[in-house]
């Protein structure tokens, strides 16, 4: 009985639908803003939808996109959610999407690492820890 | 053999031109930046005068804002790439100028947090924080825009704004002319080495 709970358990755990792949985290003074990366895999039947950040040492979170402003230009605006298509995967990365941590209530230096909770509306809460560094590459 | 002579200088006169081209060529700007000065603070908030402050070094410049959390970044951090990446022989030659376009938010003491967070040395990196006019100004001569957008104010009253801007890394010879701009965040180190290489030749 034990074992069908605890298979249950493993089976209806939504992180196993929606895996968070390699989250990082740009370094950051305190009072500034930095971004977050990470690649989101969706192994489930469905769509889902990635729509609120939390970072605790962050007084403000937004979902951003960097893009192409023409005239050697950039921008970023915010996007407000992310959809990953079922059985297929989205990457937050350096120049693209990514979430914008800002007003950071304290420095995030090389080696720092920081629960960060993410909110899917099928899969629901998944908390996952990224390190700071400088640059992914 | 006369003729051959003659045919041997004609083909030399050719060489030589083509090769004269190719140096003249090589960099698409030749943009001289001495001939008006600009006042900025420095990141331990001393006066200095740009260009005058880059004097006989080759420099690598971008214009950037520190509430950027991605292109900005990127471009200091290219230029960081090219200066870990730099052969013992020009490691004292080269100078990383950032200047911000957000003066108003990135006083000299966020351009140094900004800075010490990424160990940029400030033997070789200089952080500059100018007034409207002064900043206006060095960014014509480098031909950077930015437009604020997305401006809202916060729940605690402030006011938060992204900027659209010129992706730029700009390349600066030892008599302070402008030779060659790069996209700063997608920027290729090894084709900026290899230009500050040929400078220095």
């Amino acid at each position: 009985m034990n074992v069908l709970l605890a298979l249950l358990l493993i089976f209806s755990n939504p992180s196993e639908k929606i895996k968070i792949v390699d989250p990082w985290m740009r370094v950051g003074a305190q009072g500034q803003a930095t971004g977050l990366f990470f690649k989101i895999e969706n192994n489930s039947e469905k769509a889902d939808t990635l729509y609120k950040v939390e970072f605790e040492p962050a007084g403000k979170v937004e979902i951003h996109e960097t893009y192409d402003a023409g005239d050697d230009m950039m921008g970023m605006r915010e996007v407000g959610q992310i959809v990953i298509p079922a059985k297929s995967s989205f990457e937050l990365k350096p120049g693209a999407h990514h979430v914008m941590l800002m007003k950071l209530k304290r420095d995030i230096i090389k080696g720092y690492e920081g629960n960060v909770t993410l909110y899917f509306k099928q899969a629901g809460k998944i908390v996952t820890k990224a390190p700071a560094k400088e640059m992914m590459k | 053999m006369k003729k051959t002579t003659n045919i041997l200088r004609v083909l030399t006169f050719i060489l030589s031109i083509n090769f004269l081209n190719g140096c003249y060529e090589h960099f698409p700007l030749d943009q001289d930046l001495t001939r008006s000065q600009n006042f900025f603070l420095n990141q331990d908030s001393v006066k200095v005068q740009f260009p005058k402050i880059i004097n006989d070094k080759i420099t690598l410049l971008a214009m950037v804002y520190t509430h950027c959390p991605d292109i900005c970044p990127m471009t200091t951090h290219n230029m960081h790439l090219v200066e870990q990446k730099l052969p013992d022989n020009l490691k004292g030659k080269v100078k990383f100028v950032v200047i911000s376009f957000d003066p108003n938010r990135d006083t000299p003491s966020v351009l140094k947090k900004f800075a010490e967070i990424r160990d940029y040395s400030f033997n070789k990196w200089t952080l500059l924080s100018g007034d409207e006019q002064n900043t206006k100004e060095v960014m014509l001569k480098f031909g950077i825009k930015a437009i604020p957008a997305d401006s809202s104010f916060d729940d605690d009253g402030e006011l938060s704004y992204n900027v659209i801007h010129t992706d730029r890394i700009s390349l600066i010879d030892q008599e302070g002319k402008l030779r060659s701009n790069y996209k700063g965040s997608t920027a290729n180190i090894d084709m900026i080495l290899e230009d500050i290489k040929y400078l220095n030749n």
